[in-house]
Formats: structure tokens, sequence, C-alpha cells
């Protein structure tokens, strides 16, 4: 992105006034004891979550933890196994006109113009959308690209666009699936500030999922972290808004998010293995063992675990004894401890 | 390499004719090598004898009955095949049923080579336009089937998530994400249906036709007149290069928004 880009974005953050706004426009939610399974595995775990009306919450945990799932079935892309999912007191239809997704990435038509990405699913004459189109590109400050291709545009302006086609539907859920994780840090900031603005203006309920504990603090009024499919932390951000980063709350409150994020319980039945010990290599530092490994559905399968002598020494394991395997990342096994 | 580039590009002409240096070269050649008897009239006939035999064809006439009936069985031969290809590569693409009911026997049918059926489809359709017709949609409808069938079923499944959560009915899904998603490998079965096309009315038209330049040539042929076979030939060469010129075209036209149709 250019440097007149950014200062023009800049601009647009600070000065954009809306004429589409209704009051009190947010959508509250509610989700109780929500199950999702994936075959055996239980991605979401009886999760509960209430989100006000207007409310901006910030959903982070690690990869693979449900918190994208959680969005999908608010979008209605997904539907849940067990468990309500409610919107202002009713079962929430997630593809009426009300939700609107934004992802990582923008999923523009590479074949329309701007104009015509923005206008997508409009109803009505043709002017009259366009028109609506263009109003929301200048919220977003891009008008002037309204009839280049997407391909003109960098990956910044391609997401500005992207919330632009959302915005148009005036939604009043609007969900967020890591919108900004493959922008530069400075183009995120400016992001940052244009949603919040936005946000601020169109009073809609946001849900944000980021991995970016400091976009969460940044912009959310609610922090929940997900852990295992379920609620693990639920912390409210009572920091004045614009949220400055250098600011010493901002940093102790994202420490102690992280802090949480971070301490993860090690012995958690969705990574464990059991096994026996088949064999054991031994030279001065480092330790082979070879464990065979049996899965729920009966699988059999031989496992490698490295660990140092002295530790193997610590763990007085034999051949033939009974172990648990914790595995971490797909291709990390440690050896936790003998049964 | 920097002025290479800036050099063709300054030149606009000489790059433009840079393409055909290689055949007008070798034109000249040839019309040396007979007029300085080096090669039989029998064998090759010169470039301005050709040239001679198809003024002398064009005064008379003769030759636009040709090359007006030949344009019309590729046309229509290429409108019914490549329909027919388009319509099954959209159901079977879009619909796992009749991907299930069809597309076994689409391939089943695709490997027999089409030239084969030629003795059945004289006895079938005799020596008449439809035999001929037959063959060339025959021969259109598998490159635009199975380019068509890949083209849907590669269409960003992101991007047809996202139009069906912004509230596109099946239709508008289909207008304006699938089927813009297909263009590109549609085009590209349309440009090998269209030489399969010139392929398939050749034979045919050499093996039982009354006119056509295939029948032209045939005609030449019993008369030793191998200066209108040779002028044969390179009217299938010309629309050849005619037919893809224009799918080109299209494709500029279609697919301006993709960056490799874009000019820089």
């Amino acid at each position: 992105m250019s440097a007149s880009n950014d200062t023009e974005l800049a601009r647009v953050a600070e000065s954009a006034t809306f004429s589409t706004t209704r009051p009190d426009n947010g959508l509250a939610v509610r989700l109780e004891a929500v199950e999702r399974r994936f075959g055996e595995r239980i991605v979401l775990d009886r999760l509960s979550l209430a989100v006000g009306a207007g409310e901006f919450i910030g959903v982070v945990g690690k990869s693979g933890c449900g918190k994208s799932t959680l969005l999908r079935l608010l979008a209605g892309l997904d539907a849940a196994d067990g468990g309500r999912i409610e919107s202002d007191g009713r079962k929430l239809a997630g593809e009426g006109g009300d939700v609107r997704i934004m992802y990582q990435d923008a999923r523009l038509l590479p074949w329309q113009s701007v104009a015509d990405n923005v206008a997508l699913g409009l109803k009505g004459r043709r002017r009259q959308v366009r028109a609506r189109a263009l109003e929301a590109l200048d919220q977003v400050g891009l008008a002037d690209r309204a009839d280049e291709w997407p391909s003109r545009l960098s990956g910044g302006q391609r997401q500005r666009v992207a919330l632009a086609r959302a915005l148009v539907h005036r939604p009043r859920l609007l969900l967020l699936d890591e919108p900004l994780g493959a922008l530069d840090a400075l183009t995120r900031i400016e992001m940052h500030r244009l949603i919040e603005r936005i946000w601020r203006e169109h009073r809609f309920t946001a849900v944000l999922v980021t991995h970016d504990v400091s976009e969460a603090v940044a912009l959310a009024d609610r922090i929940v972290l997900i852990e295992d499919g379920r609620v693990a932390l639920d912390q409210e951000v009572a920091l004045p808004r614009p949220r400055a980063r250098g600011d010493a709350a901002f940093a102790a409150l994202e420490g102690r998010v992280l802090d949480r994020l971070l301490n993860v319980q090690a012995l958690n039945p969705r990574n464990q293995i059991r096994g026996r010990v088949k064999a054991i290599r031994v030279d001065e530092v480092l330790a082979e063992i070879e464990i065979e490994a049996i899965d729920r559905s009966g699988r059999r399968d031989v496992l490698v675990s490295t660990l140092t002598a002295r530790n193997l020494r610590e763990h007085a394991l034999e051949v033939g004894a009974e172990v648990l395997l914790v595995v971490f990342k797909s291709n990390e096994v440690a050896l936790a401890t003998p049964l | 390499m920097a002025t290479t580039i800036q050099r063709i590009r300054r030149n606009g002409l000489a790059d433009r004719l840079m393409p055909w240096a290689v055949p007008a070269g070798l034109l000249v050649l040839w019309q040396a090598a007979a007029q300085l008897g080096w090669l039989s009239t029998r064998v090759a006939p010169a470039p301005s004898d050709v040239l001679r035999a198809g003024w002398e064809l064009a005064s008379t006439g003769e030759l636009f009955v040709h090359l007006w009936a030949s344009f019309v069985r590729a046309a229509i031969g290429f409108a019914i095949g490549g329909g027919l290809g388009l319509l099954f590569g959209l159901l079977n693409g879009g619909f796992r049923l009749f991907e299930r009911l069809f597309d076994t026997s689409i391939q089943m049918v695709r490997n027999v080579p089409h030239l084969a059926l030629i003795p059945l489809v004289i006895l079938w359709f005799g020596i008449d336009e439809g035999g001929k017709l037959f063959l060339v949609a025959l021969g259109t409808l598998f490159p635009i089937y199975l380019n068509t069938f890949h083209g849907i079923r590669s269409v960003d499944a992101g991007l047809v998530e996202m139009g069906r959560s912004y509230g596109l009915s099946n239709w508008q899904l289909f207008r304006r994400v699938i089927l813009p998603g297909a263009l590109p490998n549609i085009l590209v079965g349309v440009r090998y249906a269209l030489g399969f096309m010139w392929l398939t009315l050749i034979v045919a038209e050499t093996i039982s036709a009354t006119s056509g330049i295939g029948y032209m040539a045939m005609n030449a042929r019993e008369f030793l007149q191998t200066d209108v076979v040779v002028l044969a030939i390179l009217l299938y060469a010309l629309l050849g290069k005619f037919a893809d010129v224009a799918a080109r075209a299209l494709e500029r036209r279609w697919l301006r928004w993709n960056t490799a149709f874009q000019p820089s």
C-alpha cells in the first residue's frame, strides 16, 4: 500500500459519517450448551456464551480450539449437533439478511468490478444498488476505485472492499473471521481504527475471531478465550476508546490473556494416546523409545519418541511398559507418564 | 535482455510482422525450388500456381460455394456438439446426481475415436449432411464437456460459500459466481474443440461429400490438380487460424478481469 493510501485511510477512519445508521442496531445472541462434533472429535463442548446487543466480542484461542467453528455456526454456514443458538430470543437464522461474515481472505469475485462486488446480493434497481455500493465504498475510503478489478487492489484495500460489502447490507451482527490476519502490521492498525469507527457509528453486534490478543484488546468490549471447545476465560476490557497500545493498562491486560492462553493444560483427552514400549535405544546423549500405540478405533501404529538419556533414567521405562503419550503438535511427540 | 524488449516494443510493425517471417521465408524458398526445377509439379506445385488456381476458382465462384459449405457444416456441428458438451458439463459438474447418471457413459463414448465410426455413419446417414454434422458434433462435444466439468468443479469453494451467505439465489450463484469461475476452463475447451472441428470436417468431407473444401481437394486429386489440393490445405490452415483468433478474442473480452489477459 502506498503512503498516500495510508493517509487517505487514516482520514477516512477519522472522519467517516454514516447516513444509514439505525439506532440500537445490534442483535443480541445467546448460545446455550452448543455442541459440534466432527466424527469423534468434539470441537465445541457444550459451549455457552451470551453476547449483548451492540457488543464487540473478541474470541481468542489456539488454532483448532473451535473458535472458527463457533463463527460458522453463528453465520449459519454450519449446524450445531446440540444446544441452542438464539438471537433476540428466537432461533438464529444465520443466512438471513441480518448476519454478515468477513473472511480472512477477502473472497472478492475477481470477474466483477469493485462496485459490483460490494453490490453482491443487493436487490433493487441497478441505479439504486450502485448508489448504495458507492456509499459503502465511500465509508471505507475506496469510492474512487469503484470501477477497477479487485486484482488491482492491495491486500488491505481488498479487505476494505470486503468490509464495505458486509456493511452495505446493514447487518445487525457482523462476524469477523481473522479478517486482518494476512495484512502487514501498519495496515492492520489502520484497519482497527476503521472497524472501530464504523462499529461505533452503526452499533451492530460484532464477533471478532483472532489469534492476535492485542487486536482483541484494542477492539473488543469483552475477550472470550476458548479452549477445548469451552469458554475458558471471559474477560471484560474496561479501557476507554480509542485505545492506545503503549498504555500500561492495555499491556497488562494483553499480558494476562496471553498468559492464560499459553498455559495449556497438557493433559487433556484430545491429545492423548495409550501405548506400549517396544524397544529402547540409548546412546550417551539421546534415547529413542519405540512405542506401539493403539488409538481409539483399535488401529496400531509405531511412534518414536526422542528424549535425553538423563530424562530416560528419571522415567525408568522398560520394554513392555504401558505409557501415555501426549501429542502437542502433529510432528512432535512427548512421552508423558508411565502408567 | 531489457534492451531487446524495449527495441521490440518501440518497433511495433516489426513486432507484428515477426511471426510471419518464417512462413514467408519458406514460401520464397518453395517458389525458387519449383522454378529452378528442383521440385516436380506432381509432388508440389509452385506457390504461384496455387495462387493462380485460387484466383481461377474464386472468379468462377466455385471456391466460395465450397468455403461456405464447409463453414456452415463446421458452425452447425460445433453449435450442436459444443452446446451438448456445455450442457452436460454444467449439469454433471453442478449436480452429483447427473454426474453419477451420465459421466461413466460419456467417458466410455469419449474413448472411442470418433473417426472410427465413419463406416457406420455412412450406413446411417448416407453421404448427406447429417453424417458430417454428426461427426463434427461428436468431435467437439468432448473437449468442451471435459473442460466445462473440470471448470465447474474447480470453482473456489470459498467464493461459493461467500455467495450463499450473502443471500444469492441458486440462479444468481450460478450466473455470478460459478459460470464466470468456470469460464477460463470452458474457453480452453472451446479452443481444443475448434481444432477437432476442422480435423473431423476434413476427414468427413474427403470421404463422402458433394461440396466443401474437402470435396474440392478429393476431386482435384482425381484430375492430378496438385495446385488445387495444396490450395485446399492452405484454406484449412487459414480457417483454423481464423477460429483460433476468434476464440482468443472471446478470451480477451470475457476474461479481462484476469491479470493474464490484461494489457500490461
